[in-house]
């Protein structure tokens, strides 16, 4: 199974969200993490939906697919080698008086991951990387009983020299080679 | 007193009456009716319901504009909106009002986008304040009709109705066609809006754009590989009826000298008796079609999409050959069949633009090859068929006695089934767009309000609609709406008492095990009767050309049963996950 992430350009309308999940339901595709916000440009989302799959062609379709929703502007699928991409990661930790005491040295240098507020029993502790970074984290945090983790979605961002502007206004369709 | 108030209001139109003359400010509804009619529509199909009525007041006032005809159930408007598109190439628009309404358009609906007819559907809402309330007659439209729509849009404000509707039309038409739906809120049917009521075409969008012209590598890419064939083999689908393509398409292959074949809905794009049409491909199509799919060395598909129906085992269909494939939708480029030529475009302007491209040539030896097959089914199946031995009426004669009778040049609108395919089979296309069904999603009960709908396109054509008696009896109401729009469609019904084509299967494919598909049928010509449709039951073979003539000589609706064989099959047969070339003739 490959990695796929999908980018997907959208005008910021109500249903947009559905309009695009039912591609992948009705070809019974499992997203793996979703994030959508507005991009540098007013009216205009970003959709970033991660799947995996065993054929290309089949997410080839899917990005054609997609490309026929009529607010969609221009969607484009990669590979991890062409885009820089992270997730935030959220632990709630359990420090219980008497146990055994955090250490932060570790966390934060070797782990690059931040204090983001204590209480008296547990903390919260932010980790950005990517999916592996964040697993070996948990690892390492497990110990001390997580009584909460989440992670949000991945953002990627293409490493090619192309901006968004460059696909728009005209956002011609490119038969996909 | 305050009721009596609203009385006269409402009779007078519920807000405050703007008449046409004095057009500043009109509310949502008038708003959308004046769109309608800026988009050049003179047909509504409809059914009015509480959150539709203010359109339907505002309705009222331009009816010297607009023509309405009530049907009798909201599918029926949706079928006879397609059936319009059909036939004209404009768009089919519907009027119906929120949750059942709206849920009875829906198999119109995705009929409608499986077979890329252009189509608007304007549904009313309930008031945006009760929204997500389960509220009386909501439903999430929005939320079902997104998977069989082109586009779905929701209304909440009545200064959006011009803005909306002209893209509505915009989207439905261009490009690749398909169904549209606007739900509209009913406070914004009532509102003034706030802006004079202006209405513009739309003709661009930021985030959609067909493309219309090929590009040129492709087009010279697809040249090559025409002018190297030795077994070139075109295939045309719906694409080249929705361009209009049909002459650019015979000039093509004559210059190039190919043999064409139709898919089910596009047939009738060329004449059967132009040299060069070989038939029909896929599961009830020709012989040879078929069986030299799989020996041709190149497919020009035009307009086509590699349907499972035609296509039978992808594993084993057309292994050999090359592939240019040419189609307004990137999305099907690819999806069933790998192009080695895609060309992205518009069936006609790509045809136009290849022409110069290709060498004249001359395919004489290849095109005779149908010709050895067309000897075999001529004598296995379509002699017997014609004249058979039988004592009851078969299809096929029916069929192409009426298609003698109406010389090849009338509207035939099938239902879905055996009929269906003996419809395509035996009558004799001479003029392009004739022969309306529901090919993709197979829609029993389509054609009785689909041929209204054609005729209402097409008033100057004879249209034809046969039906079995199984689909009959799914949209069987609409005899109410053709006999009060007085339209003078001619309705055929092939009545074997059966749901014949499961029969088929189940024949065939189930050691004859008939579950569930013999009818018990009422009298159907006391049925038209009682509508005040005028018809008559065809039981005796000496009775056909009498009968046929008697409906085709009506000026008005007529209904014509005919009593045919109980257990006859279509063929030739691809059985599913059969292949092509291992087509049966028996």
């Amino acid at each position: 199974m490959t990695s796929y992430t999908i980018c997907v350009f959208t005008e910021n309308t109500i249903g947009i969200l559905n309009k695009i999940t039912t591609i992948f339901t009705r070809r019974r595709i499992n997203i793996e993490s979703l994030t959508v916000s507005e991009t540098e440009r007013k009216g205009i989302s970003r959709f970033t939906i991660v799947i995996r799959s065993e054929s290309r062609d089949a997410v080839e379709k899917l990005v054609r697919q997609i490309r026929k929703i009529i607010e969609v502007l221009a969607v484009f699928g990669y590979l991890n080698e062409d885009i820089a991409y992270n997730e935030i990661a959220l632990f709630k930790v359990s420090t219980p008086i008497g146990a055994k005491p955090l250490d932060i040295e570790t966390i934060n240098k070797t782990y690059k991951a931040w204090v983001v507020y204590w209480h008296l029993t547990y903390v919260i502790i932010q980790k950005t990387g990517t999916e592996e970074e964040i697993f070996e984290f948990f690892d390492y945090i497990k110990p001390h009983e997580i009584l909460e983790f989440v992670r949000s979605g991945r953002v990627a961002v293409s490493k090619s020299p192309q901006t968004l502007v460059d696909y728009l206004p005209e956002a011609e369709w490119e038969y996909y080679q | 007193m305050g009721f009596n108030e609203n009385q006269t209001a409402t009779i007078q139109g519920s807000e405050p009456v703007v008449s046409v003359a004095k057009p500043e400010l009109i509310n949502g509804s008038h708003a959308v009716i004046q769109s309608l009619i800026a988009e050049g529509v003179k047909t509504i199909f409809g059914y009015p319901g509480g959150a539709i009525m203010p359109v339907y007041d505002a309705i009222y006032d331009y009816q010297d504009q607009v023509n309405h005809i009530l049907v009798r159930h909201e599918q029926g408007a949706a079928h006879a909106a397609e059936g319009f598109a059909r036939i004209t190439g404009e768009v089919g628009v519907c009027l119906v009002t929120s949750g059942p309404g709206a849920t009875n358009l829906v198999t119109g609906i995705a009929d409608a986008i499986i077979d890329s007819t252009p189509m608007v559907c304007i549904i009313g809402q309930v008031a945006s304040h009760l929204l997500g309330t389960d509220a009386f007659q909501e439903t999430d439209v929005m939320g079902i009709t997104i998977p069989i729509t082109k586009w779905n849009y929701q209304v909440t404000n009545a200064d959006e109705i011009p803005d909306i509707i002209a893209k509505a039309f915009y989207i439905a038409k261009s490009g690749r066609p398909g169904p549209v739906l606007i739900d509209i809120t009913k406070d914004a049917q009532q509102k003034l809006m706030t802006k004079p009521f202006v209405h513009k075409k739309v003709e661009t969008l930021l985030s959609y754009h067909p493309r219309m012209a090929p590009k040129d590598e492709q087009l010279a890419a697809a040249a090559k590989l025409i002018n190297q064939a030795k077994r070139p083999f075109l295939f045309v689908g719906h694409g080249v009826q929705i361009a209009g393509a049909e002459q650019e398409l015979i000039r093509f292959v004559e210059k190039a000298d190919i043999p064409v074949a139709s898919t089910l809905l596009g047939l009738s794009s060329m004449s059967v008796d132009h040299p060069n049409y070989v038939g029909w491909l896929g599961m009830h199509g020709n012989y040879g079609t078929n069986v030299l799919t799989n020996q041709c060395d190149l497919i020009i598909a035009v307009g086509m999409r590699f349907d499972d129906r035609v296509t039978g085992d992808l594993s084993r269909y057309a292994k050999q050959a090359k592939i240019v494939h040419i189609e307004i939708d990137p999305a099907e480029i690819d999806k069933i069949m790998k192009a080695d030529a895609p060309v992205v475009g518009d069936a006609k302007i790509a045809l136009e633009l290849l022409l110069p491209l290709v060498n004249e040539n001359n395919h004489e030896a290849w095109k005779a090859e149908f010709k050895k097959y067309d000897v075999i089914e001529d004598e296995k199946i379509t002699q017997p068929e014609l004249a058979p031995t039988t004592e009851k009426i078969k299809m096929a004669e029916v069929i192409r006695t009426l298609s003698d009778k109406t010389k090849g040049e009338a509207v035939i609108v099938a239902d879905v089934g055996q009929h269906q395919m003996m419809a395509a089979r035996y009558y004799q296309f001479k003029k392009p767009s004739s022969y309306i069904t529901s090919g993709g999603l197979g829609t029993m009960g389509y054609a009785l309000p689909a041929s209204f709908g054609a005729k209402v396109g097409a008033p100057d054509r004879e249209v034809v609609a046969i039906i079995g008696d199984g689909c009959f009896q799914m949209t069987i109401q609409e005899l109410g709406t053709i006999a009060q729009s007085g339209l003078p469609v001619k309705i055929i019904i092939l009545n074997n008492n059966f749901l014949g084509m499961v029969r088929q299967w189940q024949q065939l494919f189930h050691q004859k095990r008939y579950s569930f598909v013999e009818l018990q049928n009422p009298d159907f010509i006391t049925i038209a009767k009682g509508f005040g449709i005028d018809g008559h039951t065809c039981a005796k073979r000496e009775d056909l050309h009498a009968s046929l003539d008697t409906m085709l000589a009506s000026d008005k609706p007529y209904l014509l049963e005919v009593l045919v064989e109980k257990e006859e099959n279509v063929f030739p047969m691809v059985p599913t996950g059969a292949c092509v070339a291992d087509i049966r003739l028996e």
